[in-house]
């Protein structure tokens, strides 16, 4: 099943993606602070809800996206960004009556690594593990699970990065910029993931709004064979 | 490859040579030398941070530097190194060389691009120590360093230290964001294959704390206590002559929210200190986004110019900390992939801004309600989100725009700001190049991911000379 990411608002993209597509979305993913260069869902998460409840798609996956410099910096920055992202998800619960945890408990928290960004060690360990213990909500349950959106095949160290964490610093799962066949949302292509050895791709953007020429302000993903990750997402449960 | 010592820095290779590419020969023998032999160690044994003190090379030609991570296992961050800008295509080229390593946050620029600002810090029994040096860009030495302590900061606390030079004056502000650990509580985590682990959770706690460094003296004042625990590390900072400008954000407390009862986010504050200072001149509520990474500049009316969401610039008055909203509509285009952007205080008052994503950069002036002065038009390159941010850049005279080339074509492309029409471009193998910088001699550094992955080009796009580096690069000064 597949789903939208975008860096605008749900509420002022729904349509047109619509438009285009023809069909419901299964989720969609957008971003979180801290990504200097985004709308950001925790600005106005209750229009973002009503969006996505109106596009028959209500599952918000969260996405942070920092200067991409600071991927190649020290642990203290790791700790930093993580500590805003995961404050920018729980200000949106707490501001979104109808907005929940996934039923499974395992919010997948994604770090963006676009394509010529290095990932050091220190970094990577850091802000994975804040993102594993944070204690979402004084809930007890720590639901979030740190993954990584990268490009497995770039020649940037991403996979050989991720392979070296231990414990609770192991990724849940990689999210696939590539390989790129593009297609729509209602029959997307068949499982083509690029992919590190030692992490599972269990998610897949097939399709970028540049590339493959969509007019929408989105791009297209959809899960691995069995994976559903529309439970791995923030769940709207009404519409707001 | 280098090979480290055990304190983390420059060390002699095996062959010989030093990391700089020079001999222990023409280290000893001065000149260039002299100043690589002071390029090692000056940290306590054992410790991991370092930067080099001291001349690393001296021959006429400016220095560009490089941040990132040395691509061998295990990639520690923080790496900081020089690279010689040549003086011409027939003159010989230089490695470069490693000035710092594992730094505690991104190097900062001066206004005048004529020093960059490298933190350290160092945990110990006794407290943090936390080092600032200021690197000359036209020969790559120190020309000033000074540490400071804070006490009674554990062992195990991450500490941010971002610098931030006060234009027109000799201070350095040195904005600190302490994150402290502790432990309680147990967490289960259920992998993939179901299998459960479990740990005692870690729980951080973070507060701010100022020093200003004063680089004639080479002395600190402070570190002042803001008091402002529980907070987001992240802040953005600015300085003008007289004041620093420091937003942070308040840390959420479970305990004041309840999903019965929805409330919004809490909002940022911005705090104006007056240099040397840990006193607020005032204190007041700023609108979303929270500090993230947002690029700032210093007007030279004094206030403070944030960009977010990669197209509004917030104005912060200097006088009252008011904040005003101003949308730049080349800049209004929404793609579904954030851009990298840049924005730059000229000094002729003008502000330069970039948005490789949507392929435009555009030059506006404060002084006139942020009217568009000049607008140009690119190819958007292959990544244009990735790292270094620093896709598009604009000449010392701001005449030319230098851009590294589109998806299908790389290379480097120059544009005339005034017509927006393209003067030069070098595509040689559609070599992709990541990021740009423009020295002060006015040629151009192109970095990219295979090797060599430094090339130099005059400021008309002639390649002068192609370098190598270990270094996987994240930002390029």
């Amino acid at each position: 099943m597949a789903g939208y990411d975008t860096a605008g608002e749900i509420q002022n993209t729904y349509v047109s993606a619509h438009d285009e597509f023809g069909a419901d979305p299964n989720f969609w993913m957008r971003y979180f602070a801290p990504s200097p260069a985004a709308d950001l869902f925790e600005d106005d998460p209750s229009a973002e809800c009503s969006g996505a409840w109106d596009s028959g798609g209500p599952h918000i996956g969260c996405i942070s996206a920092p200067s991409q410099g600071n991927l190649s910096s020290t642990s203290a920055q790791g700790t930093a960004d993580a500590e805003t992202f995961a404050a920018a998800i729980q200000s949106a619960y707490y501001a979104v009556t109808p907005l929940d945890l996934p039923s499974n408990n395992i919010l997948i928290c994604w770090l963006d690594q676009e394509y010529s960004t290095t990932l050091s060690l220190s970094y990577w360990d850091a802000w994975a593990n804040y993102i594993a213990n944070y204690n979402f909500a004084d809930l007890g349950t720590y639901p979030l699970y740190p993954g990584l959106y990268c490009t497995p095949e770039s020649p940037y160290p991403n996979c050989s990065t991720i392979a070296q964490a231990t414990g609770l610093d192991i990724p849940y799962a990689v999210w696939s910029a590539e390989w790129e066949p593009c297609g729509g949302l209602a029959s997307p292509p068949a499982w083509d993931a690029q992919a590190c050895s030692t992490v599972p791709t269990k998610l897949w953007q097939y399709g970028e709004q540049g590339a493959c020429g969509y007019s929408a302000n989105v791009d297209l993903d959809e899960g691995a064979p069995g994976f559903n990750n529309a439970d791995y997402c923030l769940v709207v449960v009404s519409n707001p | 490859m280098f090979h480290r010592r055990k304190t983390g820095a420059v060390g002699l290779l095996h062959s010989g040579r030093l990391a700089s590419g020079l001999s222990r020969r023409e280290v000893l023998a001065g000149g260039v030398g002299a100043g690589a032999l002071l390029a090692f160690p000056i940290g306590s044994p054992g410790s991991g941070s370092t930067a080099a003190t001291g001349s690393a090379a001296s021959s006429g030609s400016w220095y560009a530097f490089l941040y990132g991570t040395p691509e061998s296992s295990p990639y520690p961050g923080g790496s900081f190194m020089a690279a010689q800008s040549p003086a011409s295509a027939s003159s010989s080229a230089h490695s470069p060389f490693q000035l710092a390593s594992t730094l505690a946050a991104t190097p900062v620029t001066s206004p005048d691009q004529a020093t960059v600002a490298l933190a350290t810090v160092d945990t110990t029994a006794h407290g943090a120590k936390v080092t600032l040096t200021l690197i000359d860009q036209a020969t790559a030495a120190v020309s000033k360093q000074g540490s400071l302590t804070l006490a009674g900061v554990p062992a195990d606390a991450s500490i941010l230290a971002t610098p931030v030079f006060a234009p027109g004056t000799t201070t350095v502000a040195l904005v600190l964001a302490i994150m402290i650990p502790s432990t309680g509580g147990t967490l289960r985590k259920t992998d993939q294959s179901g299998k459960v682990t479990t740990a005692t959770a870690t729980t951080w706690k973070s507060h701010h704390e100022l020093a200003y460094f004063d680089s004639s003296s080479g002395t600190f004042t402070g570190a002042f206590d803001l008091a402002d625990e529980p907070s987001l590390a992240l802040t953005t900072v600015a300085a003008n002559g007289t004041d620093l400008f420091v937003w942070t954000t308040p840390k959420q407390q479970p305990t004041a929210y309840s999903k019965a009862n929805p409330k919004p986010a809490p909002l940022s504050t911005v705090r104006a200190f007056p240099l040397g200072s840990g006193k607020p001149r005032f204190s007041v509520q700023s609108p979303a986004p929270w500090p993230g990474g947002e690029p700032v500049a210093t007007l030279a009316s004094g206030d403070i110019a944030r960009l977010v969401y990669a197209r509004n610039l917030q104005v912060c008055s200097a006088k009252t900390g008011d904040i005003t909203s101003h949308t730049l509509a080349p800049l209004a285009v929404d793609r579904p992939k954030p851009s990298a952007v840049t924005m730059q205080a000229r000094p002729d008052g003008t502000l330069f801004i970039a948005k490789p994503g949507i392929g435009t950069a555009v030059i506006v002036d404060p002084a006139d309600s942020f009217r568009v002065k000049s607008q140009v038009k690119f190819s958007v390159p292959r990544a244009p989100g990735s790292a270094p941010w620093t896709k598009a850049v604009l000449s010392s005279s701001g005449d030319t725009l230098y851009v590294v080339g589109g998806a299908s074509s790389g290379g480097v492309s120059a544009y005339d700001v005034s017509t927006g029409k393209l003067t030069a471009s070098y595509a040689q193998g559609g070599r992709q190049y990541t990021g740009l910088s423009v020295l002060p001699d006015g040629n151009v550094l192109a970095v990219g991911p295979t090797h060599p992955r430094l090339a130099f080009f005059s400021p008309a796009l002639s390649l002068l000379h192609t370098v190598d580096t270990s270094l996987q690069i994240a930002a390029v000064y």
